[in-house]
């Protein structure tokens, strides 16, 4: 490859801010998926609206841009809890139900955001101004600060699945039901919890997003479809897995596009899910 | 038995009639195009529903439909082969791709399994996108021809740029293939299918290859699917890859949307779904954006609160009628 080094650093740095913002709608995928058992196909949306919710506050309210991150991660958790206690709580036993009414809530909250918003593109204030420079190529200050924010998601996400008494029965209750309901757990709360948080980190994954890329009502289809990717690749619950399939698959859309082809891009993690599930039905870092 | 057999040819017979004379009683190019559309939609839905017999659902089945539009348009395009060889061929390449992807996919359940279909059917659609030089890529497919010309005697030379014409044609196929698809769920094969999905593990012990029984039911739906995608493509005379065109995701989720708004778990359920449902959205077109709402509060309210769909409706009112008859009787009584 006879490209310059400035291309391959620019395309690695695309490629991991791109990456971690995956890694946060994996995450929030993931936890819904392996404590309530349901696939959440409108997480796009949660994720688009977030992004909305920041931007409001932010440009038209005039509050300060952090601040209105986590005040739309704030209001996307309520959301969540809403969504699971009179959505999906009535159906969780079955297959078909949930996505089924996760598709159309997708339909409805779509449509909305094309009412409420408009169609035209829109952008979040960048988190940062000005870039750092790094072996000769300058690299976007926002790009890092964005990464920074997901990494430090994550790790929250970690210490608190590990380390705190409601992560721990919150873990107790994905692995078994009728266990965490003897040991006094509700299953209920956890799962209200779980769609709480996942909705919380799909808002910051959005308003990363709009503040690095675009706002549109369609902007959440192509990071769900990531993380779905990103949630076989790495195993179902497993925070590592969500972790290093998103950068993965971040590289190959910073990377391949510049290297080879666009095309190839959009076929490799196909290729890839398949191979790995030819070797390891259970998915990288998953387990039985 | 013999009575329960007349109504039901009376009612084949009412219904062809109907289906004869509905473009003639509308006399309207527009009316009839949805109808050609929802034809197409009627047989993608129904093949999904034989997905479901295994207790699978399919979120991909816009990308085997693609396989067979473009397959089919491109046959007669470049290949110069006929229209009449090539929408089979088309069904047959969409077959063909489903069998060799059903072997990894089937490895896994439920969910995962409705989640590689919605990766697989992107897949397809990037590809198309991405490839310029066969299908024309972003700006899509153009000028697909109509089919040939076919002539009968006593009728005479039939013209299927007409659109009443490519109706009849589409009624044709599409209500073969439901006459297949149903012969097969009342097949063999369709009782073994349903063992499957209520005990894998018992039609094993049985003798019943539980592995390519799944692969043969995924290729059959994914055939159909084909077929009616190049159905499409000689009607549409275009196809596109956008997000937004009939293969992008959001199609994938008005069929699933169709076939348990009608109610999955009879034959007639997924096609009253989709004719509803088409109906309501067509005279839902005055709301503008609002319409995928509309589809999208009816998919959830069905989810809720009649999880069998239109097709359990009649039982539920019969149940709700004789719970009123046994009230009343009781007030008699004291």
């Amino acid at each position: 490859m006879d490209l310059p080094v400035q291309v391959w650093v620019q395309a690695i740095a695309n490629g991991l801010a791109l990456g971690w913002l995956y890694v946060l709608m994996a995450l929030g995928l993931t936890l819904i998926l392996s404590i309530m058992g349901i696939l959440q196909l409108a997480h796009g949306e949660v994720y688009m609206i977030g992004a909305y919710v920041t931007y409001y506050c932010c440009v038209s309210f005039g509050v300060n841009l952090y601040a209105s991150m986590f005040i739309s991660m704030a209001i996307m958790a309520g959301f969540g809890f809403l969504m699971e206690r009179f959505l999906f709580r009535p159906v969780r036993a079955e297959i078909l139900p949930p996505i089924v009414i996760s598709l159309g809530l997708t339909l409805i909250l779509m449509s909305s955001a094309v009412v409420g918003f408009g169609l035209y593109e829109r952008s979040i204030p960048r988190l940062a101004q000005g870039s750092f420079v790094f072996l000769g190529s300058a690299v976007p200050k926002d790009r890092i600060i964005a990464v920074g924010f997901a990494v430090g998601l994550l790790l929250l996400v970690y210490l608190f699945l590990k380390r705190s008494k409601y992560g721990q029965a919150m873990v107790a209750s994905a692995q078994s039901r009728e266990g965490a309901i003897l040991r006094g757990i509700s299953p209920n709360m956890m799962s209200s919890m779980a769609m709480a948080i996942g909705c919380a980190l799909a808002a910051a994954g959005g308003t990363l997003a709009g503040s690095i890329l675009m706002l549109t009502p369609s902007m959440g289809t192509l990071p769900l479809v990531k993380g779905l990717v990103i949630i076989v690749l790495g195993g179902m619950g497993s925070l590592l897995g969500a972790a290093v399939g998103g950068i993965f698959l971040g590289l190959v859309d910073g990377i391949v596009p510049v290297a080879f082809s666009p095309g190839l891009t959009s076929v490799a993690p196909l290729v890839v899910v398949i191979l790995i599930l030819l070797a390891r039905p259970q998915g990288l870092f998953g387990h039985e | 038995m013999s009575r329960k057999l007349l109504i039901n040819i009376i009612s084949i017979v009412v219904l062809a009639a109907i289906i004869i004379t509905l473009p003639m009683a509308l006399n309207n190019v527009y009316w009839t195009s949805i109808l050609v559309i929802m034809g197409v939609n009627v047989l993608l839905v129904s093949s999904l529903r034989t997905i479901k017999l295994l207790g699978h659902i399919s979120l991909g089945h816009v990308g085997f439909s693609l396989i067979g539009a473009y397959g089919s348009a491109l046959l007669v395009m470049k290949l110069g082969f006929s229209f009449w060889i090539a929408i089979f061929l088309g069904g047959l390449m969409a077959a063909v791709v489903a069998l060799a992807l059903a072997y990894p996919f089937l490895k896994v359940k439920g969910i995962y399994f409705a989640l590689l279909t919605l990766l697989t059917a992107e897949t397809f659609r990037l590809i198309v996108r991405y490839w310029p030089g066969l299908t024309g890529g972003f700006w899509g497919l153009l000028q697909i021809p109509s089919p040939d010309p076919i002539t009968i005697p006593l009728i005479g030379t039939i013209n299927f740029a007409n659109v009443n014409n490519y109706y009849y044609l589409t009624a044709v196929i599409v209500a073969l293939s439901l006459l297949v698809l149903y012969r097969l769920e009342r097949s063999h094969l369709g009782f073994k299918w349903i063992a499957i999905q209520d005990t894998e593990v018992l039609a094993q012990s049985v003798g019943i290859n539980v592995k390519w029984h799944k692969m043969l039911n995924f290729a059959i739906a994914c055939f159909f699917a084909g077929l009616a995608g190049a159905l499409y493509a000689h009607y549409q005379h275009s196809l596109s890859p956008d997000a937004t065109s009939r293969f992008g995701v959001l199609m994938s989720i008005y069929l699933v949307v169709y076939m348990v708004v009608g109610g999955e778990s009879k034959f007639a359920g997924p096609i009253i779904g989709t004719v509803v449902l088409t109906v309501i959205s067509e005279f839902g077109r005055a709301l503008g954006e609002y319409q995928p709402m509309m589809i999208g509060g009816i998919a959830i309210f069905v989810m809720l609160l009649m999880p069998e769909g239109l097709i359990g409706l009649p039982k539920r009112v019969k149940l709700v009628y004789r719970k009123l008859l046994n009230q009343t009787k009781r007030v008699r009584r004291s």
